[in-house]
């Protein structure tokens, strides 16, 4: 059991302090680790617990608790949550003692501007992986096409197209 | 009507009051409009810190790895009360999406094999697909200002997915070459110098 809980604190302590971006880039990773290397969760399940992290206020990576949750329980849950979120908070607050030492505006630029095609390469990656989680059929791959052309063309936040999505495939996918 | 605080002194705020204001943000914190808010109650409304610190603030937050949201705050407790105000802003901006996640878990686990439910939670994955997939459209279309960047895009994308190249090592080898290919590409700052 405590084996489990090393594994989750390097597995999320170390996507935390890679966190680049707002830590958009970490999905791939994550489902490398979680559901082929580790096996806490399959899939479809890993695409679920995306989609409630991303349904629930806060940062989607939140789903770690989830995460934790379905390889060991609760405290499981905790032990998750707090490797993902700790280690790059303790990375920020040295940065925040530290800061005014540091070549700021030259720093923004490199890392923000600079990072940015990686950034975008692995949220394709992200699609990909969590597109692993739902049938490839015409129905999911409509609503999907759907839901980003509104996202892209309209003010509509994620919540509200997810539970859309969801009264779509209550109809549209059995 | 032009309210600028800028003069006024900062009023000191307890540990319970940033927990309370940061807390409420957390709670409300879908999609965007939280770098919003927080400037709004933290800023304009309390005085707890500059326009200029929270500007640094933010600056800082988006260069350091993990969300945004949760290192502003950290950033902003510090400044607020020191490393008491950064631990209570981490945990109060961390512990109610926790909270709320391990709640609608729990409905999650108990609901997701029943069939109606099955097929609309994977109405609800493709959606979150749908988003991701609008997320990277736009911000490759944010790239494409700079066509070469769009190899660095798909030779990551490529990378990861296809070669399984663990994201250390993407950012270890990519992220020097692209970060250094902006300097260069920018090597007279845009901002106009003196």
């Amino acid at each position: 059991m405590s084996a489990l809980y090393w594994q989750l604190v390097s597995v999320f302590s170390s996507l935390s302090v890679l966190g680049f971006g707002g830590g958009k880039g970490i999905i791939p990773q994550l489902h490398q680790d979680a559901v082929m290397k580790y096996q806490w969760v399959t899939s479809a399940q890993f695409t679920e617990f995306y989609t409630i992290g991303k349904l629930v206020p806060g940062p989607t990576t939140i789903m770690a608790a989830l995460i934790g949750y379905a390889a060991g329980g609760p405290v499981a849950a905790a032990v998750a949550t707090a490797a993902m979120f700790v280690p790059a908070a303790l990375v920020m607050y040295t940065a925040t003692v530290w800061w005014r030492k540091l070549p700021q505006s030259a720093m923004k630029s490199a890392v923000v501007g600079g990072l940015a095609p990686v950034i975008v390469g692995l949220m394709w990656s992200s699609v990909l992986s969590v597109g692993k989680g739902v049938p490839q059929t015409i129905p999911a791959f409509a609503i999907i096409g759907v839901v980003a052309l509104l996202s892209l063309r309209t003010k509509l936040q994620a919540p509200a197209l997810i539970l859309g999505a969801g009264a779509a495939g209550l109809v549209l996918i059995r | 009507m032009n309210n600028t605080a800028a003069e006024a002194p900062p009023k000191p705020a307890s540990l319970v009051q940033l927990a309370l204001v940061i807390g409420s943000i957390a709670l409300t914190s879908f999609g965007g409009g939280q770098k919003a808010s927080i400037r709004k109650s933290v800023v304009r409304q309390r005085s707890w810190i500059s326009e200029d610190d929270f500007l640094e603030g933010l600056e800082l937050a988006q260069i350091m790895p993990g969300p945004n949201l949760t290192n502003l705050v950290v950033y902003v407790g510090h400044r607020v009360r020191g490393w008491a105000g950064a631990l209570t802003a981490f945990l109060a901006v961390s512990i109610p999406p926790f909270a709320i996640i391990l709640a609608v878990g729990a409905i999650y686990f108990r609901i997701k094999d029943i069939p109606l439910v099955h097929s609309a939670l994977l109405g609800c994955a493709a959606g979150a697909i749908g988003l991701t997939l609008a997320n990277a459209l736009e911000m490759t279309g944010d790239q494409l200002v700079w066509p070469v960047s769009i190899v660095f895009v798909a030779v990551t994308a490529v990378a990861v997915s296809w070669f399984k190249v663990p994201l250390w090592a993407v950012l270890l080898i990519l992220g020097p070459i692209c970060i250094g290919l902006h300097r260069l590409r920018k090597a007279p700052p845009a901002e106009s110098k003196a």
